[in-house]
């Protein structure tokens, strides 16, 4: 059983130290991870690793003594297995046995890898490549194990991989090559293992510091640098609405934000805002979805609704908030006409404290008319990066109670009954704009939207009036199949911003029965429309109330992202309608509502203009003053009027977050806001001008508030420029690698023409002697080694002379010459050295009449002979 | 200058015995070349190959060339035809009782002499063979207490056929090792064999009348030439690395022993002044490697004992190729 050597004891010592510990450390960190994902191995991982560790060791040990592998491992094998169908038979309860063999079978897999790996090591050329592909396949499975997959995640989880692979094919390589006879082979190791390390641990800074910007972008992409750093959320947030043309993506400043699709699954704070809408009693508050988006236009390319900014009666608001300059209002009433809806309607006020929101959105109850972006109360700016009130034009049937599915509560039937009664007293559209009514329930047919049509007249035959046919389908998908399950179910599956197309849709209504909201609205809305109920798509957010402590106060969670059905209603406009079908998991976010933020301040002074100058050290800044707000009272004026203020105590804030003073530059346009009691005494007069006002205050004015805002050509600027940065650095960079590689290609190719022009080079210009006499002679055993005549095997004389009958030269004369040169006492002569040049020249010359020109291309072209030539021959060999 | 009339003395009586030994055996030079070179190196040579291929009419011109009218200066010559049932005795002699004195004399068997041709010697039985030992070696013979010294130059020529032939007794390795070189013979090239069927009866009549060309003193004064020919420090390390390599390579059981280095140089030596040098080169290190060493080693394959030399001989040669010249040695 025993072949060849005995290894040496050190060389098994190194073996252990160099790769056993390591690949210990990687396989028990992979075992550690696999407990957390694999039942079967029962969280153990300590001991599991050790059985790795003594089958490799066992096995480092065992082969050092040059035992064969193949039958060696096959008795162990056959060792094993009959004992795990021994522990089978002999357990006596049956759950005993199962997990007896189950651990020992556990064992010996475990106990088996390590036993190959330490064959593979110690005596294996290619084994590590094996080894190091296998674990990194195992560590792919792990890591698609995980649940989010973050590119942070995942680069740490392949770097010790990475790492780990080239330090053992390394280092296998290295213990496998040394000799025996090598003394100090301790320092040997180290010296060479500390200057692989260093190098390795270079190219991987390298490689950090040169990807970086590539690397930032791609945890961006894949959300895995979500960070407090407010100028991340927001560039993403940028990028977000570019992309998607304001489709459902600028909802949120992140990209997992579809309609309630799977990423929503994130427990994240998106914003907390407070609705001034209570039931009669004045103490029940009274929750209201919030309305981002309206999906109206079916898209025939993409085969769904989309959002169109055409729409008849257009009563979407969409400011931007972070474009209205703090405490400045901005009004839309024309919405409150476009809503067409004059009964039954109120005025409801909001606010809004933004968390992960982006800054440029606008999102309130349907209907809203107003927006004005106030401050953060200073005790909350860390939490809120900024807020807005709202007001709306609130249908009082809409209720998120109203559009709840029931569900079984029977206060809440009720409640909704109460409401669908006074629906009812609606039973057509005859009087109605019919461009408003075409545009409202246009949709194509052909036989995937037909089979919509039949069965939304299938599920509606019974009902009249357009509520009842809502309610019918709303039925429809909480009705059970024949076994007296549930049709419908509520499933989480990855869903792309927008709606799903008609195919997928139908695949839902008729084959999957599982969708989350999006499809449930979107099926809803073909089968209104089908029955000719002008309704379209609203995206937003749920709104629950969680909060006992305080009324009115709602917390809103990346999960709450939602999309429903709103229907019009002649004379109540539009209302909202939810299908979707109650699930547990997404609806109940688990976080407790934290502290509201009241804002109790009062801004007396909210001044609007450009920096002048600014004073950073002792905190003053100069403002041209275009717009005042004093006491509610709105001043403007065609001429910058100058106000000193001091912004010592201000909270200096942008879209993105709190920023430093540095931030503030000359010719910013800011918005300063000051709460000062002293200003409170201070009134307008009736006929002040702004200049007037500004006068009667004492300069310079406390500022409690400072919001920065960005011009939109600058910010437009920024990021287009920012964009063209990037996507010239990508090109540049892609350039960079491709003449690199292309650069590398000629060097391998043009490798040996390189070495023959060095080698030509340095002969020719040695000035006569025995130096020149050696250059000539390597010059001359390359090139004819290039053309395929190798010294190999033959004495220098047999050389040239094999070389002399084929070319007609004279390298023997030279090659004579060349011996005395270099083995004699004795001088060479001045003709010997004279004769070296021409006898080179003429010997070049003579090679090149017996080559053609194709022939030394296709020579100067081969790479093998090259590293042949340069190739030292072993001498020692074992085995 | 005294130095370059030396060898140029040297050489010419060397050309002298070369030409001489190709007049009678064609085509051999190299061999020639090995036997004279196995002569200036104070050794003793093997030659193996098939019957029939020039071994003994090779040995025998170079025994005519060289011996001659003891008393004109010439080498005493002697040829032992090698039999099984030959005797110790018959080589050494043997001690007569001498009639008249009334005592044992002692009668000088054959190797009392200058040259001696032992044809097929692996016919011999092994105690022959060894008989043989302690006169090559040490140049004496020792019979019962007393001990013989032989002439000062005492050179062996022995043939041999291959090992595989029937009634042959292998020699020993201790045998072998004091043969400083082994060759074998092989046969002429075409043109040389018709030349040689041609002029076949040439043959006898050359060997009949083959001059002296070299003295006793003349042989002498070579080998001590021989001896002050140069070899470069580098030339000796590769010596060193060869026979090193062969001890640590695991498919040879009989590695290189010290003795078959120092043999190896001074092999060397006397090859460069038979080429006409002053100086050893890589080239002699190659054509000398096996002759010298391939029948002192023994390997554990027969694809070992084919190859394996060359492959130790070629890496050496590669690192000398790829040495740059060094400068001269203090």
């Amino acid at each position: 059983m025993k072949i060849g050597r005995i290894h040496k004891v050190n060389k098994v010592i190194a073996q252990s130290i160099l790769l056993g510990l390591p690949t210990m450390a990687l396989v028990g960190w992979f075992i550690y991870t696999g407990n957390n994902y694999y039942s079967i191995l029962e969280n153990n991982f300590i001991s599991q690793t050790i059985y790795f560790s003594v089958g490799l060791m066992g096995a480092f040990i065992f082969y050092a003594y040059k035992f064969r592998f193949v039958t060696t491992t096959i008795v162990l094998a056959l060792l094993l297995s009959s004992i795990y169908a021994g522990i089978k038979n002999i357990a006596t309860g049956e759950f005993d046995a199962f997990f007896a063999s189950v651990h020992f079978l556990i064992f010996s897999i475990l106990f088996l890898i390590g036993w190959i790996t330490g064959y593979g090591f110690s005596r294996s050329k290619i084994y590590t490549i094996f080894w190091t592909l296998f674990l990194c396949a195992c560590q792919m499975i792990l890591v698609s194990k995980t649940s989010d997959i973050k590119a942070t995640a995942i680069i740490t989880a392949f770097i010790p991989v990475l790492f780990y692979t080239f330090y053992i094919i390394y280092a296998s390589a290295l213990i496998r090559n040394a000799q025996d006879s090598i003394h100090g082979l301790t320092w040997y190791f180290s010296k060479r293992i500390t200057g692989f390390f260093s190098l390795l641990l270079l190219l991987f800074i390298a490689l950090f510091y040169l990807f970086q910007p590539e690397f930032k972008a791609i945890e961006k992409e894949w959300g895995g640098g979500q960070s407090n750093e407010g100028e991340k959320g927001g560039g993403s947030s940028k990028q977000q609405s570019m992309t998607h043309e304001n489709e459902d993506g600028s909802v949120s400043n992140n990209n997992s934000m579809s309609l309630g699709g799977t990423l929503g699954k994130n427990k994240k704070l998106v914003f907390v805002a407070h609705l001034d809408n209570f039931f009669p009693d004045s103490i029940t508050p009274n929750p209201l979805y919030f309305t981002s988006d309206y999906y109206t236009k079916f898209d025939t390319a993409i085969q769904a609704f989309e959002i169109d900014s055409l729409m008849p009666d257009n009563d979407l608001f969409k400011p931007n908030p972070s474009k209205i300059p703090l405490y400045f209002a901005k009004t839309d009433t024309s919405v409150i006409t476009h809503s067409m809806a004059s009964l039954d309607r109120q005025v409801v006020n909001a606010e809004v404290y933004k968390v992960l929101l982006s800054p440029d959105v606008f999102i309130a109850p349907a209907t809203a008319f107003f927006c004005q972006p106030i401050g953060v109360p200073p005790e909350f700016k860390e939490q809120y990066k900024s807020a807005y009130r709202a007001k709306m034009w609130v249908s009082r049937l809409n209720s998120a109670y109203f559009i709840y599915n029931p569900a079984g509560n029977q206060a809440l039937e009720d409640f909704q009954e109460e409401r669908f009664q006074q629906l009812r007293s609606i039973t057509n559209y005859n009087h109605i704009d019919k461009n408003f009514l075409s545009y409202y329930t246009s949709m194509p047919s052909n036989s995937d939207y037909d089979s919509i049509r039949i069965l939304a007249r299938e599920i509606t035959a019974h009902a009249q009036s357009p509520i009842d046919k809502i309610i019918a389908i709303r039925d429809y998908f909480l009705s059970k199949d024949e076994f007296g399950q549930p049709l419908f179910a509520y499933a989480d599956n990855a869903g792309i911003p927008g709606l799903p197309s008609a195919s997928k849709l139908n695949y839902f209504l008729f084959s999957s029965h599982k969708g989350y909201c999006a499809y449930y609205a979107g099926a809803t809305l073909f089968m209104l429309r089908a029955l000719g109920i002008p309704s379209r798509v609203s995206a937003g957010f749920i709104t629950i109330n969680r909060s006992n402590k305080n009324p009115g106060w709602y917390w809103f969670y990346e999960d709450q992202a939602h999309a429903w059905v709103q229907v019009f209603f002649p004379g109540y406009g539009w209302l909202d309608f939810d299908t979707t079908i109650p699930d547990v998991n997404t609806i109940q976010s688990p976080q407790p509502d934290g502290t509201p933020p009241l804002n109790l301040q009062q801004p007396y002074f909210v001044a609007d203009g450009k920096i002048i100058s600014v004073d950073t050290l002792h905190k003053m800044i100069n403002l041209a003053v275009n717009k005042l707000l004093f006491h509610d009272e709105n001043f403007t004026s065609s001429i910058p009027v100058n106000v000193k203020l001091n912004i010592a105590l201000a909270s200096i804030s942008r879209d993105t977050g709190i920023v430093t003073i540095q931030s503030l530059k000359e010719n910013m346009h800011i918005t300063a806001a000051s709460y000062a009691e002293s200003l409170k005494n201070i009134l307008a007069q009736k006929g002040d001008s702004m200049a007037s006002v500004i006068k009667k205050i004492i300069q310079p004015v406390p500022v409690d508030e400072i919001k920065i805002i960005d011009d939109v050509m600058q910010k437009n600027q920024k990021q287009q420029s920012n964009q063209e940065e990037k996507s010239f650095n990508k090109r540049q960079l892609i350039k960079i690698l491709g003449v690199l590689a292309l650069l590398l290609v000629l060097l391998i190719l043009f490798f040996p023409f390189i070495i023959w022009f060095f080698f030509d080079m340095q002969a020719r210009t040695a000035p006569p002697g025995n130096r020149k006499a050696f250059l000539i002679n390597r010059s001359l055993h390359f090139y004819f080694n290039q053309f395929g005549y190798s010294r190999r095997g033959m004495s220098p004389y047999e050389f040239a002379l094999s070389i002399d009958r084929q070319f007609g030269t004279k390298i023997i004369t030279f090659s004579d010459l060349y011996q005395k040169m270099k083995y004699s006492n004795q001088e060479s002569t001045l003709e010997e050295n004279e004769w070296l040049r021409p006898f080179y020249e003429s010997t070049k010359k003579i090679m090149k009449e017996k080559f053609s020109l194709s022939k030394r291309i296709n020579a100067f072209l081969k790479l093998n002979r090259t590293f042949l030539f340069f190739k030292n021959i072993k001498t020692i060999h074992y085995e | 200058m005294n130095n370059d009339n030396h060898l140029q003395e040297a050489m010419e009586k060397i050309q002298a015995l070369v030409e001489n030994m190709g007049t009678v055996i064609k085509g051999k030079q190299p061999q020639a070349e090995f036997v004279i070179t196995a002569l200036l190196a104070k050794g003793h040579i093997l030659m193996e190959d098939n019957p029939g291929t020039g071994k003994t009419v090779m040995a025998k011109t170079l025994a005519s060339s060289i011996s001659g009218n003891a008393e004109k200066g010439g080498t005493v010559f002697k040829r032992i035809q090698f039999t099984p049932d030959l005797l110790p005795m018959d080589l050494l002699g043997t001690n007569i009782f001498d009639d008249i004195k009334k005592e044992f004399i002692f009668k000088k068997g054959p190797l009392f002499c200058n040259v001696l041709l032992a044809d097929e010697i692996n016919r011999a039985s092994p105690k022959v063979q060894s008989a043989l030992l302690e006169c090559m070696a040490e140049n004496q013979i020792t019979m019962g207490e007393t001990t013989y010294k032989l002439e000062n130059l005492f050179f062996a020529i022995a043939t041999q056929n291959p090992i595989e032939m029937e009634g042959t007794y292998p020699l020993p390795a201790a045998q072998l090792d004091r043969f400083f070189l082994k060759i074998h013979f092989g046969y002429a090239d075409d043109a040389t064999e018709l030349a040689i069927y041609k002029n076949y009866l040439d043959i006898q009549h050359h060997l009949d009348h083959i001059q002296q060309v070299l003295s006793l003193e003349d042989i002498l004064f070579l080998q001590n030439q021989a001896e002050a020919v140069y070899i470069h420090p580098e030339l000796i390390t590769a010596v060193r690395n060869l026979v090193i390599s062969t001890r640590v390579n695991p498919d040879i059981s009989l590695p290189a022993s010290t003795r078959s280095g120092i043999t190896f140089l001074k092999c060397l030596k006397a090859f460069a002044l038979v080429k006409g040098r002053q100086y050893v080169t890589e080239n002699d290190f190659k054509t000398l490697a096996r002759p010298v060493l391939h029948h002192r080693l023994i390997f554990r394959t027969k694809d070992a004992k084919d190859k394996l030399l060359e492959m130790l001989l070629d890496a050496e040669l590669n690192r000398l190729n790829k040495l740059a010249i060094q400068a001269e040695p203090a």
